[in-house]
């Protein structure tokens, strides 16, 4: 089971919407860096039954901490988290463009 | 697999390498390739190699000098260098093209001066193959 990073808005990057098109059941996805705005896009709805993360510290540095405790089926992780979230799922693939 | 030992479970240690595909000053990348090499540490895993591919090679320049309210990646690298002995890795390719050269290429190239960080390497791209086939797991940090 793979483990997608993405580490881009979906406002301004088409990484989530690449990222969502080979995701496969079982499969996780953790928001970084402004992934983290993924929570404020509907993309993110086809993705309801699916392992989603968000990296706590990204989203707070952006104002959206909040946000993700209200997005349902949003687990909010600190970086042990994403360490053991890395142990539990190979491979874990970067999209960033 | 996890192990239970009483009321906890134990998760073995893994060995992870990095690859890091930004400059430090362009995006947050190689500041989150650093924060998770921390967490790796401390959590008790190994780091077989970090790769600082195409602008990553930035992190291992040592003339640059962020100013003094701003982290300093390429110092940060070096402490943890120091600290657990860790393999810090330039692709040669890519750095010669940027202009960060070890001493000996920079004589071989016959350039000013040698730019290099204490610390790092400069390899070639097979030392990223050689960390895929020896790590359990490989992290890309890039854009």
């Amino acid at each position: 089971m793979t483990l997608h990073l993405v580490s881009k808005s979906p406002f301004s990057s088409s990484a989530l919407r690449d990222c969502l098109q080979s995701f496969a059941e079982g499969d996780a996805l953790l928001l970084i860096e402004d992934g983290v705005y993924a929570l404020r896009h509907d993309a993110l709805q086809t993705l309801q039954n699916s392992a989603v993360y968000c990296l706590e510290a990204d989203a707070a540095a952006r104002g959206q901490r909040e946000l993700a405790a209200i997005v349902s089926g949003i687990k909010m992780i600190d970086d042990a988290g994403w360490v053991k979230l890395c142990t539990q799922h190979n491979p874990i693939v970067s999209w960033f463009r | 697999m996890p192990r239970s030992a009483g009321h906890f479970t134990i998760w073995p240690a893994m060995k992870f390498s990095l690859a890091v595909y930004s400059a430090p000053h362009s995006t947050q990348s190689a500041a989150s390739a650093l924060r998770f090499a921390k967490a790796l540490l401390s959590e008790g895993h190994e780091i077989y190699r970090i790769f600082f591919y195409c602008d990553g090679i930035q992190n291992g320049n040592s003339i640059a000098a962020p100013p003094q309210d701003e982290a300093d990646l390429t110092g940060e690298w070096q402490d943890l260098q120091r600290q657990y002995n860790l393999d810090l890795v330039i692709c040669i390719a890519a750095a010669q093209r940027r202009g960060v050269l070890s001493q000996r290429e920079a004589e071989r190239q016959e350039k000013l001066s040698a730019n290099l960080a204490e610390g790092f390497e400069l390899a070639g791209l097979g030392q990223l193959t050689d960390a895929v086939a020896n790590s359990e797991r490989l992290v890309t940090f890039g854009g």
